[in-house]
């Protein structure tokens, strides 16, 4: 008798270990998996206008690329640093104006912020922010129309939080220098906007 | 008996002697001058069956230091190249570190690989996080003005992503692409690893967790990656096969974090480049130390 319980209870033991075992195993992939943001209707409206700013720009910089030369898949280095300096200035002259928010409007960087917020939190989303942080941005000017240091490391984008931003065309790119989001020309380098303390 | 055996270890050492000589060298190669410097110094080491037909390629990353020891690496690729003519080299980015003037292009990437590029060895490119946008339009670098992009040689699919911004839009011509690809081999490479034993940077979760299930529904057999600055070899992980290759310019010495449980050979010592070999159903490669060592050899079944 004494022996069969003694039997029962290792059982027991046995299942309650296996029980947690596989909570926690759940909890930690649910954990893993950033939950989705809710897009409110204004949120939606707030992302449309965002688009309609990166529209407007999109077909500026073209009018302004005709200025500058042309750039083929077989160019020479000296062919590239001609073209990157010459679209510079065009675009730097076409924006003589460009103020810091144009992009990120109030109601638009509240939903970049409320997103990266729900990427970054949890634990585990710790080595996100790592990343973000150990890249090397000395030389980095957050200054409006000015070029993003060639020497600066670029922070890579988590592919996991790009499936959450407002997508941008193959013009424009978001990077992180710090806590900071900065919406950058990808071809010329140069800042277009910038979101102070974008990241929690 | 004793005289047998001195007669068997003398005869060997000749044999060796022979094999490794700067006048063997150039047979294999015709008569490349560069052949002939190539053996001076040390003995090359061949462990890829160097198959008639069979698609040889290399591949280097983190190079764009501008070093001598950058230099160094590029000079036994093309003593390796006498021996092993590959037909072209993968780059996994930060082809160019601090700066990318036309002399930067000159002493980061022409100058160290003069010599294989005067013998037609075509190098492919993809971007790491210190590289500029425009690299895709260089021409050396055969990046067909993307920023991500696939080309076929032989019976390999090579696709080059952009690991610096996997957004949405790279992630559908991945899967587009994938989804209608015919080649018996998916060879990916760029510079974030999914997967690595590196102490600076490691694994990079993100990125694994969209293109991983990618990978494997559409049959993906090796991964090529960078960054981290020394040599790995993982595990295979749900049967395909990384490696990060991070240190062709640069160098981390004893970053590889032993406790990881991913590696299955790593090497972080010196710098090094790697060899590919595809015949058939076979991909072997080789990887070797900027002195010539042969750090890591192995063979890949295809799936």
């Amino acid at each position: 008798m004494n022996k069969k319980r003694y039997i029962l209870l290792w059982l027991l033991v046995c299942l309650l270990i296996l029980a947690s075992a596989v909570a926690v195993a759940q909890s930690t992939q649910n954990a893993a998996l950033a939950p989705p943001v809710v897009v409110s209707p204004a949120d939606k409206a707030a992302i449309e206008t965002f688009q309609k700013q990166v529209k407007t720009y999109i077909e500026l910089r073209n009018k302004v690329k005709e200025n500058a030369p042309k750039l083929s898949k077989e160019s020479t280095p000296e062919q590239i640093h001609a073209y990157r300096t010459a679209l510079q200035t065009s675009l730097r002259n076409a924006r003589t104006n460009a103020k810091r928010g144009e992009f990120f409007r109030p109601e638009t960087a509240d939903f970049i912020r409320r997103t990266l917020k729900t990427e970054f939190q949890g634990k585990d989303r710790q080595e996100l922010r790592d990343k973000i942080f150990e890249t090397e941005t000395q030389g980095v000017v957050l200054r409006l129309n000015y070029p993003y240091a060639q020497t600066a490391e670029l922070s890579e984008m988590p592919a996991t939080l790009l499936a959450k931003l407002p997508q941008l065309p193959k013009e424009l790119r978001y990077r992180f220098v710090g806590r900071n989001m900065l919406l950058v020309d990808r071809e010329s380098d140069l800042i277009i906007d910038i979101m102070p303390e974008a990241l929690p | 008996m004793r005289r047998t055996h001195s007669h068997h270890f003398l005869f060997a050492l000749l044999a060796t002697a022979i094999l490794f000589t700067p006048a063997y060298a150039q047979k294999l190669n015709g008569n490349s001058t560069a052949a002939a410097k190539a053996a001076d110094s040390s003995p090359l080491k061949l462990t890829l069956p160097n198959k008639e037909g069979s698609l040889r390629f290399a591949v280097i990353g983190d190079t764009g230091s501008g070093t001598d020891k950058q230099r160094d690496v590029g000079e036994m690729m093309i003593k390796y190249h006498a021996l092993f003519p590959f037909e072209f080299v993968l780059m996994m980015g930060d082809n160019m570190y601090g700066g990318e003037a036309p002399q930067d292009f000159q002493k980061k990437f022409t100058e160290p690989y003069r010599a294989l590029l005067n013998q037609k060895v075509k190098f492919y490119a993809t971007l790491g996080n210190h590289d500029q946008a425009l690299q895709v339009n260089y021409k050396d670098f055969n990046m067909d003005g993307k920023e991500y992009y696939r080309f076929k040689q032989g019976n390999v699919a090579f696709y080059s992503l952009n690991s610096n911004y996997m957004d949405k839009k790279q992630v559908k011509w991945l899967e587009d692409e994938l989804g209608r690809e015919t080649a018996e081999w998916k060879v990916m490479f760029f510079h974030h690893p999914p997967y690595s034993s590196a102490k600076k940077h490691g694994s990079d979760g993100q990125l694994r967790e969209v293109v991983e299930p990618i990978f494997l529904k559409y049959g993906v057999d090796v991964v090529l990656t960078g960054h981290d600055h020394v040599y790995e070899r993982i595990k295979p992980q749900k049967g395909i096969y990384y490696f990060v290759s991070g240190a062709g310019g640069k160098l981390r010495t004893g970053d590889i974090d032993r406790e990881t449980g991913l590696t299955e050979k790593s090497y972080d010592r010196d710098l090094h480049f790697m060899l590919f070999e595809v015949a058939g159903d076979q991909m072997y490669f080789q990887a070797i130390s900027r002195t010539g060592e042969t750090i890591d050899s192995g063979v890949i079944p295809r799936k």
